[in-house]
């Protein structure tokens, strides 16, 4: 394992400096909430900033892992901070950085109107809380070494844990608790699988050596099993997916966009960065599993989703239906599924992530979560009623919203090899059109509910700093929906070493063309 | 054998290294000093002046230890009664350390008038004497009792043969009865305790003595190494002796560990003693009760391992299951935190029974870093009180969060670090005692790994509970002041959790040294 | 913006062999301006909000009235190519490049995408027009404009994409634009509704559009219309139906095709210029264009045609029976609108030349179908939005301009000479005659059956709306509509009238060229297996002209204000011949009942069992708690006892 701290260290600072800005955000006085945020906002705009800067860094043609740095920290088990980026990690990283800026402004004041809050938290500690997940989450993408991820895995609940449990709505305890507990059974496996990989695999945790290590085929199962349980929990699959719903429920909306839109997305990613590399033949093996239970995600999920009545549990419910997709993509094995799924990864932040904004705005002004107490409010929000309506579709993939490409490209990439689950996973886009269509119709359309009238804030539309929160967001899903290429650039190398390591390349055409045929 | 020390004719004092004995004789001395004191000098000025000779007999124990370990000898005095080797040196370095912390929390004063303790444990509860003795001033024998209770402990780490094993057992052991009975709030529990802690804590000495004299029937020695020989060169008939005997001082040493099922004390005495002296066991007493075992396990029975490892390994997962399922309903902090430690001598267990170097190794790291935080913890529980003490009770802690952030802040950082979150001293011990097992790829310990994951999966639920209640649950009408701590408390709660960070953050150099300490003599 | 095609590469020398494209350059190339310029014009109406509010209509028509003009002129460029040449490329950019599967952002513009190109902003120019007036009243008529151009864009988009995934793209676009104007007067559950029933039932064909593409991708690596007609013949014929079967399935979703039919009417409740444009006109049509587009993949599989055609009969059928029965006039349209896009699919099912006889009908329907929604919306525009054909008549004195023109385009429909329909359905009716075997008897009286029937129920409309005795409800002064929405009447009626000379012009030769396959110079055999075509031309003009005056008798008096009791036909007829009543019980009931019944799933099972593991160790502690009794004789046992064990355990292990 070589130790070459190449150029600038991105990644280490892009770790640190939100933690920096959580620290210095708990330590503001109390007294001025307003300082808090500013400071908060500032960091994560630096965080981003940096970010842009690691991007353009980083050299899409360039070798696996990039920005690689390297300091010792156990040596007794060989335990380094490793920190190294491919273009799957870079593109999580983008999100994040995005994302937290978003979220804190969105945070700006319905930190306090936002339901079941009480007025009595402290409103510097919820930044400080945004800003330390923001660290634990860039560290758990950034890092190559597998203890190091472990770390950040579990280190990653605790922000979130009081995120979900002191500014979450109704229910906010059991919520939390059950996130907390969910994710470390998961983690409890994983440490359990990651000292036998340690064990087995000559006594280091550097990620690059340990893919060069041939695990035998009852051991590569075994840790196959310990990783993918922790993954799918925290993705979540069916039938892990439980705590999901009561958590993003319980979540305030801006936590629950990061929890749902972000923070998930490490399973998936664990899968394609630490099952699939490091215990190929297990994956093989273990792929019709995972397709399995992929598909009756989409499927059911979709179908719970169009029965919930509180709109941040059925867009929790949504999610799991798309995380559904994005394992069919990572489990086909094919160049387009799988960069498509790592497409999806991020679309699909995108898009649930301005969904859970807007439905927040919704519920701050309406102070309940549930369709019910809604109906007509387009009356009174027509703009809110609009980017809600724009979230719902990019949230059901049609063409021209980010998401269509990633869907596509999972859905094209499945069908070469496996029609059967592709066919399947298609109808769920149809239930996709269900869920949100009624969603959007039993909200925002139909005959006004009368108790709307009474309700002030219900009269006031998209203020300036809530259209400053979802015009990005927009206008990414509407860029990337035409055009992916910057993404899909970084990407598609990133998913072809994967698979490559996997073993498996794309089928041939069925009946054969000539190549010129495809432009 | 006629020759051995025991049984020698003509009683000439065996030669004694001074250097290496050190650090005992000074807490013994100090000790006895400390009985003088309360004999001579005014009341008033015990209380300073005991803490200032303990401190200082601790201080200079821990430097001659330091000493002796740069010095690198290994050395085996007393005729052989006493081994000072690399492990003896670590546990003792680590019990003044652990003992320095608690020494902080026993001379508190600030938190109660009089201190933790009352002058007279015996005096009948109720009666006018006891309520007076509630508000005087209380003992300072406590001082004295703890150094020999420390003192004990050291030599019982290190003692070479099971004679002065079973001395040292008793020496440490009743000055820890007599101290439980000190409480100075709920007197009848804490007389309650002591009385069981006695009770049973003869019950199993008598275990421990029926395991020498077996053994001793076995080998003709009563020494460690003598034991190790005459079982290697094992064409001898009677191995019934052997094992028996084997049992019953794995027995005595079970119950001071507090292993499932010799535990059943644990939880009554943790929460009838006064909380210092319950810190003082949970960290000082499990790292000699371990360094006992260590010993016998790995200087006289290691060879039979593959006999033992089945036993002992059910046990250790006993352990880990039980005191961690017990632990889920506890409605008492203190029986709470009784039951953690219950599961906790499981995880040593687990590092224990993987019988090579990086068991040992992990086994000292756990035992370190376990005792800060548990001290740390119970030091968080002598701060919340109510009108009547400490308010042990979970209910009374709903809401701590609000009416004291650092404190709860503080406490949730020790739950997290019991529950192996990492960056805490508690997921490093974990890890370690993990890869130890792990990495003998024995059936067996692969077992206990998925026992501890199991367990550890069990034990999230009361800690998170605690956690929920300080925070998450609006505060309760009566929620007891958390009092201001005392510059001793203060301090004693800084060393824990810092140790606690620092064990969890940068490990490497603790981690070399017990790399260093991991070697036995025989 | 738009990189152009590198000549001489071995692509578009594929292209040449296939389909004769020729790379462009200078002005042809900026046709990709006809889908901009509507979009931005939308883009600008919906952001800029109310700021738009008094110049949006206006921008809105002009974008669309621009868009018509470069049409025009693009169309005639294309129309000066030699033959061989009529198909103009351009890529603007790589949309999606994942391994083998390259999708290129690029347009295709070609006689048959030209024809349609005019018909969208043509005629939809004229609608917008239409609108402006229509919508006068309405607050939000900056919105509809959004909508509207937001519509065109999309269907521009639809029929000048150059590969499959773009004709996708476009194809849930106005998609959504169709539901946006549906449900535009979101606030009535009707019109929210409706929407939502379209958008899902479009949705499911487009499923089956989506795995026609994955099929062509995974049998031969390409989604572009030249890779994948270059090499249709390469498929398998099972897979070839395969695809052929999912495209129809689209195209009948889209196009208000058996069986996914039942949105279309509900449709109705969107203002009446859009089911003027969107639900007549233009959008309903892409099912036609896509099978058009793709015949040389249908021409590889006769099985696939056969069953277009037949779909395309029994929905021509199906609408006109149901468009006798009902009395909602905006319904009455629509179904006719179904059974005339059922023509369509039969042209197109038929085949050969016949592609380009359902081109040619499609627009000549586009004009007159147009002429008839505007003029039924200018009758509601007169009469406070009633919509029931009862209650009107004898308004042919009070709207004289919209009774010509409605007149006119009734007389189209119906197929009389020397109007539209007649030049352009009755070859339809032939070349299903054409057809050997019971095919053709079957296909062709089934046209012939509903050229009567569409006779009757179209007549019966004209009749009771304009003349007969008033049977006015309370309060209604109909009056002529005002210019700005009569001139798009007339203009349309002059459409309808001429539209059949299309089939004197060369139009139907150049469409040969798209239709590949077949050489561009076949023209209609007249020679038939079954009627001559002075026979079936005959039969349907005397059937049409008694269904006519029967109609015409029946109803000259007017008719019963309600809704009287009926035979099972008629009945049935009413209710939709019970489409919706499927519907309803075999998806919508088990749908819901499933998704309560996973609710409940979810929480006591899924959810449940883990909860109740946690229980399982709660009661398990609360157990264990119990031998805590804290009596020492107790707890001495209990070490004795573990004693013994451990002791009985050595001994055991070792002895034993």
């Amino acid at each position: 394992m070589s130790i070459s701290n190449a150029g600038f260290p991105y990644l280490s600072l892009l770790t640190v400096l939100p933690l920096l800005g959580a620290f210095i955000v708990a330590i503001l006085p109390r007294s001025r909430p307003n300082l808090a945020k500013q400071v908060a906002l500032l960091f994560s705009l630096a965080v981003f900033g940096l970010f842009i800067a690691a991007w353009v860094a980083y050299d899409a043609n360039g070798p696996r892992l990039q920005l690689r740095e390297s300091y010792p920290w156990i040596p007794t088990w060989d335990v380094r901070f490793t920190f190294a980026v491919d273009g799957i990690a870079l593109v999580m990283l983008a999100l994040i950085a995005v994302f937290v800026p978003l979220v804190i402004l969105y945070s700006w004041n319905e930190i306090q109107t936002e339901t079941g809050v009480a007025p009595k938290r402290s409103v510097n500690a919820y930044f400080a809380l945004l800003l330390a997940l923001e660290s634990t989450m860039i560290g758990v993408f950034a890092s190559a070494d597998v203890f190091l991820f472990y770390v950040f895995f579990e280190v990653m609940l605790v922000p979130m844990y009081f995120l979900i449990g002191s500014y979450g709505g109704a229910r906010r305890q059991y919520a939390a608790v059950k996130f907390f507990l969910y994710s470390l059974v998961g983690g409890l496996f994983m440490l359990a699988a990651v000292i036998a990989l340690w064990v087995l695999g000559g006594h280091t945790f550097d990620w690059a050596t340990l893919t060069s290590v041939a695990f035998s085929t009852t051991a590569q199962r075994w840790l196959f099993l310990g990783f993918f349980i922790a993954f799918a929990i925290k993705a979540p699959f069916f039938p892990f997916h439980t705590w999901l719903p009561d958590a993003g429920g319980a979540a305030p909306a801006g936590a629950a966009a990061l929890l749902v839109g972000v923070l998930d997305k490490v399973g998936t990613f664990g899968i394609l960065r630490y099952c699939l590399p490091l215990f190929p033949e297990a994956s093989r093996y273990f792929a019709p599993l995972a397709l399995a239970l992929a598909l009756v995600g989409i499927i059911y999920a979709a179908l719970l989703a169009v029965g919930q009545n509180d709109l941040k549990r059925l867009v929790a419910y949504t999610s799991i239906a798309h995380f559904g997709f994005i394992g069919i993509g990572i489990f086909a094995f094919t160049t387009q599924a799988g960069s498509g799924a790592v497409l999806y990864m991020f679309n699909h932040g995108l898009a649930t992530g301005l969904l859970f904004l807007v439905i927040g705005m919704l519920v701050a002004r309406r102070g309940s979560a549930m369709v019910g107490d809604f109906g007509g409010a387009g009356r009174y929000v027509p703009v809110i009623a609009g980017v809600l309506f724009f979230a719902g579709l990019a949230s059901l993939a049609l063409p021209g919203t980010a998401p269509f490409v990633s869907e596509f490209l999972v859905l094209i990439g499945t069908f070469t090899v496996n029609k059967t689950v592709a066919i399947v996973a298609t109808s769920g886009i149809i239930l996709a059109a269900g869920y949100v269509l009624w969603m959007v119709q039993r909200t925002v359309q139909g005959t006004t509910n009368p108790e709307l009238a009474e309700i002030r804030p219900m009269r006031k539309d998209l203020s300036l700093r809530e259209g400053l929160v979802v015009a990005p967001l927009i206008l990414l899903l509407l860029f990337f929906g035409f055009y992916p290429k910057p993404l899909l650039d970084v990407i598609n190398p990133a998913v072809a070493a994967t698979l490559q390591d996997v073993g498996k390349t794309d089928p041939p055409p069925a009946a054969p063309a000539p190549q010129e045929a495809t432009k | 054998m006629n020759n051995s020390v025991v049984l020698a004719a003509n009683l000439s004092l065996p030669n004694l290294d001074y250097k290496a004995l050190a650090p005992m004789l000074i807490l013994f001395g100090a000790a006895s000093i400390g009985v003088l004191v309360e004999a001579f000098v005014p009341r008033r000025g015990r209380h300073s002046v005991q803490f200032g000779l303990s401190l200082l007999a601790l201080l200079g124990a821990l430097v001659t230890v330091i000493l002796m370990a740069r010095s690198g000898r290994v050395v085996t005095t007393a005729g052989v009664a006493v081994s000072i080797d690399h492990v003896a040196l670590f546990l003792q370095g680590t019990l003044i350390a652990l003992g320095i912390v608690v020494l902080l929390l026993i001379a508190e004063r600030a938190l109660e008038t009089g201190g933790p303790f009352v002058a007279q444990a015996a005096i009948t509860v109720g009666s006018e004497a006891d309520r007076r003795q509630a508000t005087a001033t209380g003992s300072t024998e406590a001082f004295p009792l703890t150094l020999f209770a420390l003192a004990g402990m050291m030599l019982f780490v290190s003692a070479n043969d099971l004679l002065t094993m079973f001395v040292a057992l008793e020496v440490f052991s009743l000055p820890l009865y007599l101290l439980c009975a000190l409480a100075r709030r709920r007197r009848l529990v804490s007389q309650e305790a002591a009385l069981k802690y006695f009770l049973l804590g003869a019950f199993a000495s008598a275990f421990f003595i029926f395991g020498m004299a077996l053994l001793y029937g076995f080998s003709g020695s009563v020494r460690l190494g003598d034991i190790h020989r005459t079982a290697v060169a094992a064409n001898t008939p009677s191995t019934a002796l052997l094992f028996t005997g084997v049992a019953m001082l794995a027995v005595a040493l079970l119950f001071k560990i507090a292993a499932v099922p010799f535990h059943v004390w644990t939880p009554d005495v943790y929460q009838g003693a006064p909380t210092p002296i319950t810190a003082l066991m949970a960290a000082c007493t499990k790292v000699a009760a371990f360094g006992g075992l260590l010993r016998v396990l790995y200087v006289a029975v290691d060879w039979v391992q593959w006999d033992i490892e089945p036993i002992l390994g059910t046990i250790a997962i006993l352990t880990m299951l039980v005191g961690a399922i017990l632990a889920v309903t506890q409605t008492d902090i203190k029986r709470l935190l009784a039951y953690s430690s219950i599961a906790n001598a499981g995880y040593v267990l687990v590092g224990a029974l993987s019988f090579d170097r990086e068991g040992v190794r992990s086994t000292l790291f756990y035992l370190a870093a376990y005792g800060f935080t548990v001290i740390a913890a119970f030091a968080v529980i002598t701060l919340v009180r109510d009108e009547d003490g400490e308010a042990t009770h979970l209910s009374r802690w709903a809401g701590l969060g609000r009416r004291s952030p650092l404190v709860a802040g503080i406490f949730t950082f020790l739950m997290l670090a019991f529950a192996g979150i990492p960056l805490t001293s508690g997921f490093i011990s974990k890890f370690a005692v993990f890869s130890a097992a792990l990495g003998n790829r024995g059936p067996w310990q692969i077992a206990l790994v998925i026992a501890g994951v199991l367990s550890s999966i069990v034990l999230v639920f009361p800690y998170l509970r605690v956690v929920v209640l300080m925070y998450l649950s609006e505060p309760a009408e009566n929620t007891p002041t958390v009092m201001v701590p005392g510059a001793f408390t203060s301090a004693a709660l800084m060393v824990g959790v810092l140790a606690t960070l620092v064990l969890g953050v940068f490990p490497q150099p603790v981690l070399n040294l017990v790399d260093t300490a991991a070697l036995f003599q025989r | 913006m738009h990189a152009l095609e590198l000549p001489g590469t071995s692509t578009s020398a594929l292209l040449r062999a296939a389909a004769g494209t020729s790379t462009v350059t200078g002005f042809q190339a900026t046709f990709w301006l006809l889908i901009a310029i509507p979009l931005a014009s939308a883009a600008i109406l919906l952001l800029l909000g109310r700021r738009a509010d008094r110049w949006g209509h206006l921008l809105g028509c002009a974008s669309v009235g621009i868009a018509f003009v470069l049409g025009v002129v693009y169309f005639v460029q294309l129309a000066g190519l030699p033959e061989s040449a009529r198909a103009v490329q351009i890529s603007l950019f790589d949309f999606i490049n994942v391994g083998s599967f390259q999708v290129n952002f690029g347009l295709r513009f070609d006689p048959l995408s030209g024809v349609f190109v005019l018909l969208i902003t043509g005629v939809g120019f004229l609608i917008h027009l239409y609108a402006v007036g229509y919508m006068a009243h309405d607050e939000r008529r900056r919105t509809f404009f959004g909508y509207f151009n937001l519509f065109v864009a999309a269907m521009l988009l639809l029929v000048l994409g150059s590969n499959y995934v773009l004709l996708y793209f476009g194809w849930e676009g106005v998609g959504l634009a169709s539901y946006l104007l549906i449900s535009f007067r979101y606030t009535r559950p009707a019109a929210a509704t409706a929407g939502k029933k379209a958008f899902i039932m479009n949705r499911v064909g487009d499923a089956g559009f989506a795995i026609a593409i994955f099929l062509m991708f995974a049998n031969l690596h390409t989604v572009s219309f030249d890779g994948v007609f270059a090499n249709a013949t390469k498929l398998s014929s099972g897979t070839a139906l395969a695809i052929c079967l999912l495209l129809l399935l689209g195209a009948c979703g889209k196009s208000g095709q058996f069986p996914l039919q039942a949105w279309l009417p509900d449709a109705m409740e969107g203002p009446t210029p859009v089911s003027a444009l969107i639900h007549a006109a233009t959008m309903v049509t892409a099912g036609v264009y896509l099978i058009a587009r793709s015949n040389p993949i249908f021409d590889t599989s006769a099985t696939a045609d056969a069953i277009v055609a037949g779909i395309g009969a029994l929905t021509l059928l199906i609408g006109c029976v149901i468009g006798c029965a009902k009395d909602d006039i905006k319904r009455v349209l629509a179904w006719s609108t179904v059974s005339q896009i059922g023509y369509m699919f039969l042209g197109v099912g038929l085949g050969g030349a016949a592609y380009a006889l359902a081109i040619i009908h499609l627009l000549a329907h586009g004009f007159f179908k147009a002429g008839l929604f505007l003029g039924a919306g200018s009758v509601m525009h007169a009469m406070n939005d009633q919509t029931d054909i009862r209650r009107f008549g004898a308004l042919w004195k009070f709207m004289r301009i919209t009774w010509a023109t409605f007149g006119i385009a009734w007389l189209a429909i119906i197929g009389l000479p020397p109007f539209s329909g007649f030049f352009s359905k009755d070859p339809i009716i032939v070349a299903a005659f054409d057809r050997p075997g019971w095919q053709g008897w079957a296909l062709g009286s089934a046209a012939l059956a509903g050229a009567a029937l569409t006779a009757f129920y179209m007549t019966r409309l004209f009749v009771l709306t304009f003349h007969g005795p008033k049977r006015w409800t309370e309060g209604q002064h109909p009056h002529e509509s005002p210019p700005s929405m009569t001139i798009p009447l007339v203009l349309l009626a002059l459409g309808s009238l001429g539209a059949g000379a299309l089939m004197a012009t060369p139009v139907k030769n150049w469409l040969d060229p798209t239709v590949f396959g077949l050489p561009a110079s076949t023209e209609i055999t007249s020679v038939t297996a079954h009627l001559s075509e002075t026979w079936v031309t005959v039969a349907s003009l005397a059937l049409t002209v008694l269904a006519a005056l029967l109609a015409w008798l029946l109803f000259r008096r007017g008719t019963a204000l309600t809704e009287q009791p009926a035979g099972p036909i008629v009945t049935a007829a009413r209710k939709n011949l019970y489409g919706d009543t499927v519907n309803e019980v075999v998806l919508e009931r088990p749908g819901k009942y499933l998704t309560r019944a996973l609710v409940y799933f979810d929480n006591k099972g899924v959810d449940g069992l883990v909860n109740g593991l946690a229980a399982a160790v709660g009661g398990g502690s609360g157990r264990l708690r119990r031998a805590q009794t804290g009596f020492v004789r107790t707890y001495a046992l209990s070490m004795l006892g573990g004693a013994l064990l451990v002791a009985v355990a050595f001994l055991v292990v070792r002895l034993g």
